[in-house]
């Protein structure tokens, strides 16, 4: 998906078309394009933060956390509880007191400035430090089981519990053999636009993700 | 967009995270009074959490940034006194699904009528645009929420400043016309209408929004395809959206392709749970108070600005100060502002500018000499034709909607 993608983009660059207008010409007054840039935070890792990065993330960016003024606890609480009931978000019942002590923990959490972090440019995944960790699927699939589990499923077929209520359906991460390393990574890192996948950048350095990188690959064997 | 602007994106195109870097970086200091934007990387709002980083969002150039994912995107304020119209590429942007379409293709788009009608129709774009009379107005498009950051005690939400909002001229066809063509059933009672977003989870609800039969066939609401003599941008509900003038933005349904003519009353979730009023007159609560009935949120409440000075600038003493606002209502028209530079004491009439009509901002404008070495609490008061002013405390309500208390800018002369 990732290659089709990315393919399109140099045939629509190559015709000249411009990001968001409808452009001049004949293919081009056809399709307007609109590519919307990745979450740019992730929620502070913590006590809690998996549950929001599996359920609140789902739907939004963490942004929609850290703008809030703090709330006390019972705000909190009617919050969640509305994202649920009105809002469809799958979380369970257990899982929503923990929730709120996750988010009451971030009332004073001040965003690194500027707190949108200026996106670096993805560096070559075969050089430079990260490459020369000597990379462990053990410690991946312990990630996996954290993080990732809920959506993409045991095997990684994108039927976890959640995975298959989402629009689109989680990803079957059985699939990704032909995937570069590098566009796994790039997906990991800054998530996926108009999908529920979030960005883990903040969440998992670059020797967790390519451990977690390991594992995936073990999985369409 | 200029070509610096077509750059950033294409930057941006090649690698959506890019976006973010390539932001034009504007000095909050020198947002105001005409001076260019320079280099700086975020706005403060005057709240807790205000900070807003400026991004450039595809066919935008660099806005507040509230929310990524889905996009909510303010205007930085200094831009309402520079246009009385607010450009394209600077309109403030608001989802509520985070499933936007990446794409759009014009030629296979359709909107349909359908519901209670004599004969479904599916149009074009083209017979949108060649079958039926082409009209434009000039209409003020605010978010329920707009300042929603300002109430005290803070509410949770969007947490807008002032800069939800803006206006322009919306062409396209007569919402009316299209249902004339359709022929609406004589048991008709609201029309409903949906757009190309949609929910993340599938157990969230569609975003839908329905107006009752005699507000949908007034004369100004459109289905409108241009904004200020361009196509909409993305952001802003390319290739349709509906324009309700007068009314909150909630009901101006982006990348509308769905209009159903119902023979009851809308129960979908966002028409009947959100953009809810308390539905005493004043449509506020003490906070704290229980909230009893609601209504749906309808029309916008009469608001003015100051907009060539900010909270606590200082200005030259001795000579005559000009003060340049905005005002507008939901579609009485303005009748009257009055400016006072005493903290409300006193009030004199300000002169109005250019009528653009009754659902535009109207400028208006007044002079006063600050003498050396005193502050002034500048303070705009908008009155409609129908008598309605602006309130002089501010309402709070658990939503945060309907804020149009008299705001007050500090200055100081030296």
């Amino acid at each position: 998906m990732l290659g089709v993608r990315i393919f399109l983009f140099v045939a629509l660059c190559v015709t000249g078309l411009f990001w968001g207008l409808p452009a001049k010409g004949n293919e081009q007054e056809r399709l307007s394009i609109l590519n919307l840039p990745s979450d740019p935070i992730s929620f502070q890792a913590g006590p809690g933060s998996d549950i929001a990065n599996s359920y609140c993330a789902i739907c939004h960016s963490a942004e929609y956390v850290y703008m809030q003024p703090p709330h006390p606890r019972e705000q909190w609480m009617e919050i969640v509880k509305k994202m649920k009931t009105s809002f469809g978000c799958p979380i369970p019942d257990e899982q929503i007191s923990p929730l709120v002590d996750y988010l009451i923990s971030q009332n004073s959490v001040q965003l690194s400035t500027p707190s949108y972090p200026v996106h670096k440019e993805v560096p070559d995944e075969m050089s430079g430090q990260a490459a020369k960790h000597p990379v462990d699927p053990k410690k991946g699939k312990t990630l996996y089981a954290q993080h990732c589990l809920n959506c993409h499923g045991t095997g990684g077929k994108g039927d976890g519990p959640i995975g298959q209520s989402l629009i689109p359906p989680a990803a079957n991460l059985t699939l990704l053999g032909k995937k570069s390393d590098k566009a796994i990574l790039d997906t990991i890192r800054n998530g996926r636009a108009g999908t529920a996948m979030p960005s883990w950048k903040a969440y998992l350095n670059q020797s967790a993700m390519r451990d977690l990188l390991a594992f995936l690959r073990t999985l369409s064997q | 967009m200029n070509e610096n602007n077509s750059g950033i994106n294409r930057r941006g195109f090649l690698k959506g995270s890019l976006a973010l870097g390539a932001a034009v970086l504007v000095n909050p200091n020198s947002l105001w009074a005409g001076q260019a934007p320079s280099m700086a990387q975020y706005v403060d709002l005057p709240f807790e959490r205000g900070r807003r980083p400026l991004v450039a969002f595809p066919g935008k150039r660099p806005l507040m940034a509230m929310t990524t994912r889905p996009p909510q995107l303010e205007t930085p304020f200094h831009i309402f006194n520079e246009d009385i119209f607010t450009p394209n590429d600077a309109f403030f942007v608001r989802w509520h699904l985070a499933n936007i379409p990446r794409d759009i293709d014009v030629n296979t788009f359709r909107l349909t009528i359908r519901g209670r009608v004599h004969q479904s129709l599916s149009l074009s774009l083209e017979e949108l645009k060649t079958q039926f009379e082409q009209v434009e107005i000039a209409a003020v498009c605010q978010c329920g929420g707009n300042s929603r950051g300002f109430f005290q005690p803070r509410v949770s939400g969007g947490q807008w400043g002032n800069g939800a909002m803006g206006n322009a001229n919306w062409k396209g066809v007569r919402l009316r016309d299209l249902l004339q063509k359709a022929g609406i059933e004589d048991d008709a009672v609201q029309i409903r209408f949906d757009g190309l977003d949609q929910p993340v989870a599938e157990a969230t609800p569609d975003f839908r929004k329905s107006l009752n039969l005699d507000d949908a066939i007034k004369k100004e609401v459109l289905v409108a395809h241009s904004m200020n003599g361009d196509p909409l941008p993305m952001l802003n509900g390319f290739p349709l959206r509906l324009v309700v003038p007068g009314w909150y933005a909630t009901y101006w349904v982006k990348m509308l392709n769905d209009i159903e003519v119902l023979n009851q009353a809308d129960q979908n979730f966002w028409t009947t749970q959100a953009y809810r009023l308390p539905a005493d007159p004043c449509h506020c609560l003490q906070p704290g108070e229980a909230l009893t009935g609601t209504i749906p949120i309808g029309k916008m409440t009469v608001r003015s600005f100051i907009t060539n000075l900010e909270n606590d600038r200082t200005i030259p003493g001795g000579k005559p100060c000009t003060i340049k606002g905005i005002a507008f209502d939901q579609g009485y028209g303005i009748d009257r502002l009055l400016l006072s530079v005493d903290g409300g004491q006193q009030w004199q009439a300000a002169q109005l500018g250019k009528d653009y009509g009754d659902f535009s901002f109207r400028p208006w404008e007044a002079k006063f000499i600050p003498e050396s070495g005193h502050s002034y609490a500048l303070q705009s008061l908008a009155i409609n034709r129908i008598g309605e002013s602006q309130r002089f405390d501010a309402r709070w309500n658990p939503s945060g909607y309907l804020r149009n208390v008299i705001e007050t800018v500090n200055i100081h002369a030296t």
